[in-house]
């Protein structure tokens, strides 16, 4: 679904910028990438959503060259949740503001079905549509901008450290339902993320950068046991990650976080000498 | 337009001189662009702020100020030139006299623009504060409110850009449209861009507040700003301007 060949991007301010990156992501992947300030990972997404253009390489999303279409021509197939949500909310009320993106990418859809969509968006985000955004918190205003992608119903979806300052109960809230379109709809996901807690619940695949290049990709329990990678890429792994690796148990091949959590326990109960 | 506003290090004899100097030079320049009504003073005018940019080693500052303005004094001109009515007509409406008035007025416009922005670029935000409370005992809050605000406009400027490319990001076509289009699609979202501002404005007040703005006076500053012998050459030049154009 998403595609960048040998991509590489520099800032005429000097700022952290991309060199040589390609990877691929298959429809329905949730994948994020981690790394280091600096690192080049929001440069990577902004040109996999065509607000930068890379100087060299190509990126393509379904198959398509995105110097072949416009970034506001891509909004129906390309969401981007910013990590500023006040830069995508401009209107009074969280219906209003569903409703202009819907209004503004599916003109092809009657008022009827534009109020329904909308209000099924509001439902499912546990919001009446009269709240003023503005007045919302900021976890609140981020759920606002991303009901307002998702009611679009997008391909792909691309978010840009969508829980920086939330609190962890709205952190759970947005990547709940992050996950669920994901899981429910296929819709490919590709996060920058500097919580690797966040990352280790939700995400399938880890690209790892620094300095602008792509040091590894492949599945995140995989990344996060290389610890001489995440020496590398400056990378601290999840609490529990580290602390398997410590007592050198075989649950980090677990494939969620509870099952992991019961084979420590069971390796703990063990002494930890299971290699 | 970005980084109009931005300090540009350097040691030049312009860097070097006091701030109240290049703010009085600036004042001196603008005042002598509405004095004068004659088009060679005008010149004249123009070419102290190109040698203003020259010595002070902003050249390309002064470049990118003349190109930024480019596009507003090509259409003042065409405006003035079809507009004015006196004089012998060149070519088909438009005379002498209006091609003459459109220069000045394009000129004036040119020479009043640009030494702020570019006494800006060769003084610190910081310096032109103290500088401002010690020398002239502005009050340390008006002097403050004129930093901040010459401090937010790349600020907003970004803030502005970057709420363009979120709602580009949603389908808004920014990417496509262009004049009038464009900027009847900027008004609504001048709303998110008041509120953020707002918003910041609170932030740094409440930051000013802790770090004990209110116990600010004229001699806080541990920097002082004594006048130079460049200062009162300066001084001269100043009133050899000012003259030059009320008598020329």
């Amino acid at each position: 679904m998403i595609t960048l060949e040998h991509v590489s991007f520099s800032y005429a301010n000097g700022q952290p910028s991309v060199k040589d990156v390609s990877f691929h992501l298959p429809k329905g992947e949730f994948a994020a990438i981690l790394g280091p300030n600096g690192a080049g990972k929001t440069t990577t997404v902004r040109l996999v959503d065509g607000l930068l253009q890379p100087a060299e390489g190509r990126v393509m999303i379904d198959g398509s060259d995105l110097r072949e279409s416009r970034v506001s021509d891509r909004a129906r197939k390309v969401g981007f949740l910013f990590q500023n949500p006040d830069r995508q909310i401009c209107k009074n009320t969280v219906r209003e503001e569903i409703l202009f993106g819907l209004r503004t990418v599916r003109p092809d859809l009657s008022e009827e079905a534009l109020q329904a969509r909308a209000e099924e968006t509001l439902a499912d985000f546990s919001f009446t549509g009269k709240e003023e955004p503005f007045s919302l918190s900021r976890g609140q205003r981020q759920r606002v901008a991303l009901a307002s992608i998702l009611a679009v119903e997008p391909e792909v979806l691309i978010l840009d450290e969508p829980t920086t300052g939330l609190d962890y109960r709205e952190c759970c809230h947005i990547m709940d339902r992050i996950r669920k379109m994901n899981e429910e709809k296929q819709v490919t996901i590709l996060m920058v993320c500097h919580d690797m807690e966040v990352v280790l619940d939700y995400a399938r695949q880890a690209l790892v950068m620094a300095d602008g290049r792509l040091l590894a990709c492949g599945p995140i329990r995989d990344i996060f046991r290389d610890t001489a990678l995440m020496e590398q890429a400056s990378v601290l792994p999840p609490q529990m990650i580290g602390l398997g690796l410590r007592l050198g148990g075989t649950f980090l091949e677990a494939d969620t976080p509870d099952a992991m959590a019961d084979a420590l326990i069971a390796s703990l109960r063990k002494g930890g000498t299971e290699k | 337009m970005n980084n109009l506003f931005e300090y540009v290090p350097g040691n030049s004899f312009i860097h070097r001189l006091n701030p109240i100097t290049k703010l009085l030079l600036t004042v001196v320049i603008c005042v002598a662009a509405f004095v004068t009504d004659r088009l060679p003073v005008l010149l004249g005018l123009l070419a102290v702020n190109l040698l203003f940019g020259l010595i002070a080693g902003v050249a390309g500052r002064t470049w990118n100020i003349l190109r930024g303005l480019l596009k507003i004094a090509v259409f003042l001109f065409l405006l003035q030139a079809l507009l004015y009515r006196g004089g012998n007509p060149v070519f088909w409406i438009i005379t002498d006299q209006g091609l003459l008035t459109a220069g000045k007025v394009v000129l004036r416009l040119v020479v009043v623009c640009m030494p702020l922005t570019l006494a800006l670029a060769v003084t610190r935000i910081s310096d032109l504060t103290n500088a401002l409370t010690q020398v002239l005992h502005v009050p340390y809050p008006y002097a403050f409110t004129l930093a901040a605000t010459i401090r937010f406009i790349p600020q907003f400027v970004e803030e502005m850009n970057g709420i363009m490319e979120a709602q580009t990001a949603r389908g808004i076509p920014f990417d496509t449209a262009r004049g009038l289009k464009k900027f009847s699609m900027i008004v609504p979202l001048c709303a998110p861009l008041l509120i953020s501002s707002v918003r910041k404005t609170d932030q740094t007040a409440a930051a000013a507040e802790v770090r004990g703005f209110r116990l600010r006076t004229r001699d806080s500053a541990y920097k002082r700003y004594p006048f130079s012998a460049g200062d009162f050459a300066v001084f001269a030049c100043c009133a050899a301007i000012l003259a030059g154009a009320i008598l020329l």
